[in-house]
C-alpha cells in the first residue's frame, strides 16, 4: 500500500436503475384486487437483468407480469428459465395501502434489513452457491387502484467498504488483455451465455493461463482455481455502459470478495456485449484495493446504500396506467376506433366531430326514446337528455329495450332517470340526463291553479330546446309535440319527428323556422320543410280522452319502434353531415339517381319517410312549410313571440284558438262548401297517430 | 415439410395466411432476418401454452417478438403532469449517509424503447404488427410522443394512406393494450404485391409472405428491411 505513491482515486460505481413494465402494474393490480386485499405484508419477486448490450444505454433491473408470484396458468410459456437477458434476482415488494403510510416507510430499516440478508448470505457461502442473492432488492410501492396510478421506489441495497475501495486502473478490455487473450475470453464469455445453465449466472470467475487460455468458472469453484492460472478475474454482468466506471453489483461482489477470500488486489472483468455476443470493447477490466477489515465481526453488517434516485432527486418514482387500464377509457377509445374504422372505410369525408359534440333531447322515453338512443350512441352521440314523465310499466322492458324488470318493482322507476341510468351502463361515457316532466298540450284545458306549473313546464321545455342541438320528437299523442314543434321553429333547431300507426310508421325532419324571423338573412330566398302540423288542417287537441285504454297506448307491431327509431337517428346524422345543416332541401329517392353524393358522403337526405309493416313498403315525401301551419307558420311563431304565456295558455286552452289564428278556420269552411269527402281518410289516420298526408 | 406446401390458398392470390402457414412464413422471416439484417436483434418466437391441449398440436401457435429496440432522443421535455405528482412527497427522511462511491450521473439522453409483435389475426387471417413504445423506468409512450420518433416519412404515410392507420387495442395474448397497424386493409394490398409478383412470372412463396408484408409495415414503424431479405 505504501508503496503506491500517487494518492489512491476512489472507485465509484455507477448506480443501477429501475424499470417497470406496464404489465408488472397490471398483474399486479388483479393481484391485488383478487387475492391480496387489504393484506400488506411484503411480496417475493423477482426482478430481471441483463448486461450492457447498447453503447450509450445502461441496462435496468427489470420488473415484468412474470416477477410477481403466480399460480395461475400463464398463456405464454414461462421463458425466464434460462433466458439470456432475463436473469432472476430476487427481490422483497413492500406495497402499502395508503399513501401516508408510503410515506411513513422506514427506509432506511427497510434497506438495512436487506443488506442484512445479502451479508448474511456472504457469510453463510450462500452467495457463492446463488450469486443472484448479492443483487438483492427493495420496493416500496403505493397502488391507487382507483385512478391507475402507482407510487414507487427502488433500493439496490450496496454494502459499503470503510475505508472505500480505490481504483488502480481500469481500460477496456479488448486494451487490457493480448489479443490472444482476448479472443479467448470471448469464446469462453460466448459459451456461458450460450449454455442455459449458465445463461443467468451473473457472477463468475475468469481465468486465464499463462497459455492465454481463458475459461470460466463458477463462485463456488474458488479454490479450484488457485494456482493453477496466472490471472483470476472476477467477471460479473455489468449493466452499466459507462467506459469511465463500473456498475452497481461489483460493490456488494467486492464486499464478498473481501471477506470470502481477503483479497487487498481484485481483478475485476466488467462483462458486457452487443447483438448477443461480448463485446471486449466495451466490456472493462479493472484493477481495485481493498483495504482488509482488522478484527471485524461477522456479526457486524457493514452501512448499506442504494436507494434510486428519480432524475438525480431523493424523491419516488410514479406512474399513471389510466390510459391502459381504467374500463371506461377503454371502452371510449374502442367506440371511438369503430367509428373511425367507418370513415377510413367507407365515408371519408364522415365529421365524426360533429357527431360526438352534437346534444340531442328526446322528448319520449319509451319504445322510440329507447330505440333512438341506441342508435345514437351506435353513432357516436355522447349527449342525450330525455323528457318523460312516466315510469317505467311491467309490460314496457321487453319493448323498450333501456329498461329491464328490475326497473318496474316496487313503484317503478321514472322512465327519465331510468334510461340515463341504463346509458352509463352501457357506456361509461355517456353524457346524459333525465328531465322528468309532462309536456303542456293544447286541448287539454287547465284550471287557473295549474296555469304557474304549466307555464313553467313550458319554460323548462323552452330553456331545453336552447340548450340542445337537435330534438327528437318521440311522445306518444300527436298533440304533445305541438309545443316542441313550435319552440324548436322559433329556436331554430334541428327537430327530428317520429310517430307509429299499428303496422305504419312516418319519419320526417322539420324544416328551418320561418325565414323572415330568422337571424339568417341569406336562407330568405329558400323555401323551408313543413313540420309535422303543416299539412294538418286541424289543430292539435286531445286525443287522449274518451279512447280506450288500448288507443290511448299506441299499440303497435313491435318491429315499428326499432325501424322508425332507427331512420329517425340516421335522418339527423344525415342532416349533420350535410353543409346546409336544417337548410338542406329534401331529396327523394326517385328523383336523387343517387347522384347526390357530393351534397352528403352519406347519400340523399329526404324529407320525410313513411313505411307500412304490412306492405314491407317505404317511401320517402317531401312537404314544403305551410302558412297556416299551427306550429311553425310565421303567424304563430310571432303570436308567441310577442304574447308568450298568454299565447300559450289561450292554445292550451281554447280549441278552435290556433285553426283562428292561422286561418283554418276560414279555409275549412270554404272546402266545406266544396263537401269533398276526404274527411274520413283524415280521421282513419289521425287515429294512427300520423300526420296527415294530403 | 410435406411437398407441395407451398401450393396454400396464400398462392392463389387471395392476399391470406392460414395460421399454419403464418408460423411457416414466421420461421422464413425470422431467419432471413438474422442473415440479412445484423444490426437489429432477432425476431423471436414466442410459443403459446394451448388453452386446449386436446387439440392437435401439429402446429406450433405464438406469435414473432423483436423488443426493445432502443431509440435515442435529445433531452426529455419537462412533463409538468409527473413533476406535480412528485411535489407532495415527504422529504424529510434521514438522508443516507453520504457516499463518496456513488457515480453522480449526468442526465444524458432518453432512450425510448420500442417492442413489435408480429401477431396472427383468426379473423382477418392476416399478419398483425402490435407494438409499443416505453421510457427506461417503464413508462408507456403515447402516440403523440411515439409519432415524434417515427421517421417522417411514415408519418405522412400515416396521414395518407387509406391502408395503414394505428389503433390501440388490447394485445390478444398479453391483454393489455397495444398499438397496432389496423389490419382491415392488409388483405387487399397483399393481394396486390403478389399480383405483381406473379404477373413477373414467379409465385410469392410462403416463406416470403412476411418479408413483403413486413417491407411495406416496417416502414410506418421506422424498421426498414434490406432488399436482399426480398430475393
Amino acid at each position: 500500500m505504501a508503496e503506491n505513491e500517487t494518492s489512491p482515486t476512489i472507485l465509484q460505481f455507477a448506480p443501477l436503475n429501475s424499470s417497470v413494465d406496464e404489465g408488472f402494474w397490471h398483474s399486479f393490480s388483479s393481484l391485488k384486487l383478487d387475492k391480496l386485499g387489504i393484506d400488506d405484508s411484503p411480496l417475493s419477486i423477482t426482478g430481471f437483468c441483463a448486461p450492457c448490450s447498447h453503447p450509450q444505454v445502461s441496462n435496468h433491473l427489470t420488473l415484468l407480469s412474470e416477477s410477481l408470484p403466480s399460480d395461475e396458468q400463464s398463456l405464454i410459456a414461462n421463458t425466464s428459465h434460462g433466458n439470456r437477458n432475463k436473469c432472476p434476482v430476487p427481490g422483497i415488494l413492500y406495497n402499502t395501502n395508503t399513501v401516508e403510510s408510503f410515506n411513513k416507510l422506514d427506509k432506511q430499516s427497510l434497506l438495512k434489513a436487506e443488506a442484512k440478508k445479502i451479508w448474511e448470505d456472504i457469510q453463510s457461502g450462500k452467495a457463492l452457491e446463488d450469486c443472484a442473492l448479492l443483487s438483492r432488492f427493495l420496493v416500496i410501492s403505493f397502488a391507487d387502484l382507483k385512478k391507475w396510478s402507482f407510487r414507487y421506489w427502488f433500493a439496490f441495497p450496496a454494502l459499503v467498504l470503510d475505508p472505500p475501495a480505490s481504483l488502480v486502473e481500469l481500460k477496456p478490455a479488448s486494451e487490457y488483455f493480448s489479443s490472444e487473450e482476448a479472443e479467448s475470453v470471448s469464446a469462453a464469455c460466448n459459451d456461458w451465455r450460450e449454455s442455459n445453465s449458465t445463461t443467468d449466472v451473473p457472477f463468475f470467475l475468469v481465468s486465464v493461463s499463462s497459455d492465454s487460455k481463458a475459461s470460466i468458472k463458477h463462485l463456488k469453484d474458488y479454490e479450484a482455481c488457485q494456482g493453477d492460472y496466472q490471472k483470476l478475474f472476477f467477471g460479473f454482468y455489468d449493466p452499466c455502459h459507462l467506459p469511465s466506471n463500473p456498475g452497481w453489483p461489483l460493490r456488494n461482489y467486492l464486499a464478498l470478495i473481501r471477506s470470502r477470500w481477503n483479497l487487498e488486489t481484485v481483478l475485476f472483468f466488467c462483462y458486457r456485449e452487443s447483438r448477443g455476443f461480448a463485446d471486449l470493447n466495451l466490456s472493462l477490466v479493472g484493477q481495485a484495493s481493498v483495504t482488509l477489515s482488522s478484527g471485524e465481526s461477522a456479526e457486524t453488517v457493514p452501512n448499506s446504500v442504494g436507494w434510486e434516485l428519480n432524475k438525480g432527486k431523493r424523491v419516488p418514482r410514479s406512474i399513471s396506467l389510466a390510459n391502459s387500464m381504467d374500463p371506461t377509457r377503454l371502452a371510449v377509445s374502442a367506440v371511438d376506433l369503430n367509428l373511425k374504422l367507418m370513415r377510413w372505410r367507407a365515408l371519408p369525408s364522415l365529421n365524426l366531430n360533429v357527431l360526438s359534440s352534437v346534444k340531442c333531447l328526446l322528448l319520449g322515453a319509451g319504445t322510440l326514446g329507447c330505440q333512438v338512443a341506441r342508435t345514437l350512441m351506435g353513432w357516436g352521440i355522447r349527449n342525450i337528455t330525455f323528457v318523460d314523465y312516466g315510469k317505467v310499466a311491467m309490460s314496457n322492458p321487453v319493448r323498450q329495450s333501456l329498461y329491464t324488470f328490475e326497473d318496474c318493482v316496487g313503484r317503478g322507476e321514472f322512465k327519465a332517470v331510468a334510461a340515463v341510468k341504463s346509458l352509463k351502463q352501457i357506456f361509461p361515457a355517456m353524457e346524459s340526463s333525465g328531465v322528468v316532466m309532462a309536456i303542456p298540450m293544447p286541448g287539454h284545458p287547465i284550471s287557473s291553479q295549474e296555469e304557474d306549473s304549466v307555464l313553467g313546464d313550458c319554460k323548462r321545455l323552452s330553456d331545453l330546446i336552447e340548450s340542445h342541438d337537435a330534438v327528437f320528437l318521440l311522445t306518444d299523442t300527436r298533440e304533445s309535440r305541438w309545443l316542441p314543434s313550435l319552440l324548436c321553429a322559433n329556436a331554430n333547431k334541428i327537430a327530428i319527428n317520429a310517430a307509429l300507426g299499428f303496422d305504419s310508421y312516418m319519419v320526417m325532419r322539420h324544416g328551418a323556422g320561418p325565414t323572415s324571423l330568422s337571424d339568417d338573412m341569406n336562407k330568405t330566398h329558400r323555401q323551408r320543410l313543413g313540420c309535422y302540423f303543416c299539412n294538418d288542417v286541424v289543430a292539435p287537441q286531445d286525443s287522449m280522452t274518451d279512447r280506450t285504454l288500448d288507443q290511448q297506448c299506441t299499440v303497435t307491431r313491435p318491429g315499428l319502434a326499432p325501424i322508425a327509431g332507427a331512420l329517425a337517428v340516421e335522418l339527423l346524422v344525415g342532416v349533420l353531415q350535410h353543409p346546409l345543416g336544417i337548410y338542406a332541401k329534401g331529396d327523394n329517392s326517385s328523383s336523387s339517381n343517387g347522384g347526390n353524393i357530393d351534397d352528403s358522403p352519406l347519400g340523399i337526405l329526404p324529407h320525410q319517410i313513411r313505411g307500412s309493416i304490412s306492405q314491407f313498403s317505404q317511401i320517402t315525401l317531401l312537404g314544403q312549410a305551410s302558412n297556416s301551419c299551427t306550429a311553425c307558420s310565421e303567424t304563430v311563431i310571432s303570436e308567441y313571440r310577442k304574447r308568450g304565456n298568454s299565447f300559450i295558455l289561450e292554445a292550451i286552452n281554447h280549441p278552435t284558438y290556433l285553426e283562428d289564428l292561422t286561418g283554418l278556420t276560414e279555409l275549412k269552411k270554404a272546402a266545406n262548401s266544396f263537401n269533398l269527402d276526404w274527411e274520413d281518410d283524415d280521421i282513419d289516420d289521425d287515429d294512427d297517430d300520423v300526420a296527415v298526408d294530403l | 415439410m410435406e411437398s407441395g406446401r407451398e401450393v396454400s390458398d396464400f398462392s392463389s392470390g387471395d392476399g391470406r395466411l392460414t395460421v399454419e402457414d403464418f408460423s411457416v412464413a414466421a420461421r422464413g422471416f425470422s431467419d432471413n432476418w438474422k442473415t440479412h439484417n445484423q444490426s437489429f436483434p432477432p425476431w423471436s418466437w414466442v410459443p403459446l401454452i394451448s388453452r386446449t391441449p386436446l387439440v392437435s398440436k401439429k402446429q406450433e401457435e405464438g406469435y414473432l417478438s423483436l423488443e426493445k429496440i432502443i431509440i435515442l432522443s435529445s433531452l426529455e421535455e419537462k412533463n409538468p403532469e409527473e413533476d406535480s405528482l412528485n411535489v407532495e412527497t415527504d422529504c424529510s427522511e434521514k438522508e443516507e449517509s453520504i457516499d463518496d462511491t456513488i457515480l453522480v450521473q449526468p442526465l444524458d439522453n432518453e432512450a425510448h424503447y420500442y417492442d413489435f409483435h408480429i401477431v396472427y389475426s383468426a379473423s382477418y387471417r392476416v399478419p398483425v404488427l402490435y407494438f409499443r413504445g416505453y421510457c427506461s423506468g417503464g413508462k408507456p409512450l403515447s402516440l403523440d410522443v411515439i409519432k415524434k420518433d417515427l421517421p417522417s416519412c411514415s408519418v405522412s404515410l400515416l396521414m395518407e394512406s387509406k391502408w395503414t392507420f394505428i389503433t390501440q387495442e388490447e394485445h390478444p395474448y398479453l391483454n393489455r393494450p397495444w398499438f397496432k397497424l389496423h389490419p382491415c386493409g392488409t388483405e387487399e394490398w397483399i393481394k396486390l404485391l403478389s399480383q405483381s409478383s406473379s404477373s413477373a412470372g414467379c409465385q410469392m412463396p410462403v416463406e416470403l409472405y412476411l418479408v413483403s408484408w413486413f417491407s411495406v409495415v416496417g416502414q410506418v414503424v421506422g424498421l426498414r428491411i434490406p432488399l436482399e431479405m426480398l430475393n
